[in-house]
């Protein structure tokens, strides 16, 4: 789970799906899986605005790049939550998807 | 008399380097400002005042306010005072509150989201000039924008509660601040619920617009071009700048405009707009989209909703 390939890919495993995916070092959790036509993180504005693609890292090193306070509190981020598409891997990762496509209550009547 | 357009939009950024790369470089929009807070400001090279775009460096995502411009300065008595007696709260703030602008009225629009009116800004020019200008300038970078057109801002909408902020807005703006009504979605059983509304007071289809959501937020700001080919040569521009694209080029059904969605850096999201779709006069009926065609509506062409288009918004305060 820890071994790493030479060329500095790291493997991303769902514990919600039981998945895993490949990710470069100098990609995003998010932008990797989506470049590999793969689902599982909900996928939204891969700037960290939208809070779509919160994860929980359960295991693993990452890096993060600015996150909206509005989705990832500085007392979440110390216990690891973070937004995929602002997320690099620095050894294997493994998390549980927290972020969802907002499910609304009007979404019966048609519209978001 | 009255609101002439969209004057401009101040957003939050998580990281000013990477927003003005994007809004500069990528969209071509040309810096013009920046104050001693860090506050960028920029235009496009079609726009003749000091600026539509202000970036404020922030910990969220989302928009501070939006500004529309009025013709002249008396608007400003008038249009407060109908605030006022809409039931509204609404301050005159004083010169320079609003960045390089005179006077301004503020308030909250029924949704929650904040608005200035405002009758005077800094005047700089187009890049091309008045006297015998070209048809463009020299030295544009990346899709070169033309200028902010409109945004779109998610409403409150919960019908089961008797919360519709579309309609409350509709409402305020068509009655107080003299939009017209150019196109609605109306969804719900009985077809009752109106579920998104695009308001127009220039003769385009749209200067503002409102879509019903859980929260409410900042759908996108759209910048305009002349035409489809241009929108496809910005979507390149995204592309080579591996910019996360929402949407590529297509026609919207409401509108009728070409369109192409994609995020800023901080996930704002924001669009390319070509042609004016339809002369928009007062007289022109109101085009009702009903909820078994929203696909359509939406992306002409699939006629299929895309969740992340409908979902994916940031923070309207
Ligand atoms: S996709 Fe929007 S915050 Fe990650
Ligand atoms: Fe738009």
């Amino acid at each position: 789970m820890t071994e790493t390939t030479a060329t500095g890919n790291y493997r991303v495993h769902l514990v919600d799906t039981g998945e895993s995916y490949s990710c470069p070092a100098n990609r995003t959790l998010l932008n990797a899986m989506v470049a590999l036509g793969r689902q599982g993180i909900p996928s939204g504005c891969h700037g960290g605005g939208c809070g779509v693609c919160k994860v929980h890292i359960l295991q693993g090193e990452v890096t993060t790049l600015a996150m909206s306070r509005a989705h990832v509190s500085k007392e979440e981020e110390a216990i690891g939550y973070a937004l995929a598409c602002r997320t690099y891997p620095i050894s294997d990762v493994v998390l549980k998807v927290v972020g969802r496509m907002r499910k609304s209550v009007v979404y019966r009547y048609g519209f978001i | 008399m009255g609101v002439m357009r969209i004057g401009h939009i101040n957003l939050r950024v998580l990281d000013m380097v990477a927003a003005r790369k994007h809004y500069e470089e990528i969209l071509g929009l040309m810096p013009s400002a920046e104050d001693d807070k860090g506050n960028v400001y920029l235009k496009g090279w079609d726009e003749w005042d000091k600026y539509s775009i202000m970036l404020s460096a922030s910990d969220r995502a989302g928009m501070n306010h939006v500004a529309y411009k009025v013709e002249s300065d008396g608007d400003l008595d008038e249009l407060k005072s109908r605030i006022i007696e809409y039931g509204l709260d609404v301050e005159m703030v004083p010169p320079g509150t609003l960045p390089f602008c005179g006077r301004a009225l503020r308030f909250w629009m029924p949704s929650g989201h904040l608005m200035y009116l405002y009758a005077e800004k800094e005047f700089v020019g187009k890049a091309v000039g008045v006297n015998n200008p070209d048809p463009w300038p020299d030295g544009l970078k990346g899709a070169g924008v033309h200028w902010l057109d409109h945004c779109l801002l998610i409403c409150e909408l919960d019908p089961p509660s008797g919360i519709n902020k579309v309609a409350d807005n509709t409402r305020f703006f068509t009655e107080v601040l003299g939009f017209r009504l150019t196109e609605q979605i109306m969804a719900g059983p009985d077809h009752t619920v109106q579920a998104a509304a695009f308001l127009a007071r220039t003769t385009t289809p749209h200067d503002i617009a409102f879509v019903g959501g859980p929260t409410l937020g900042l759908h996108h700001c759209s910048f305009f071009l002349d035409e489809w080919a241009d929108v496809l040569k910005a979507a390149d521009v995204l592309g080579k700048n591996k910019v996360k694209i929402d949407v590529t080029p297509q026609r919207h059904g409401i509108t009728r405009g070409a369109t192409s969605y994609f995020f800023d850096p901080s996930g704002n999201r924001n669009e390319t707009f070509a042609g004016l779709g339809y002369l928009s006069q007062p007289d022109m009926p109101v085009i009702t989209w009903t909820e078994e065609e929203i696909g359509s509506a939406i992306f002409f062409h699939t006629g299929e909703l895309n969740p992340a288009f409908t979902t994916v918004y940031t923070e309207g305060v």
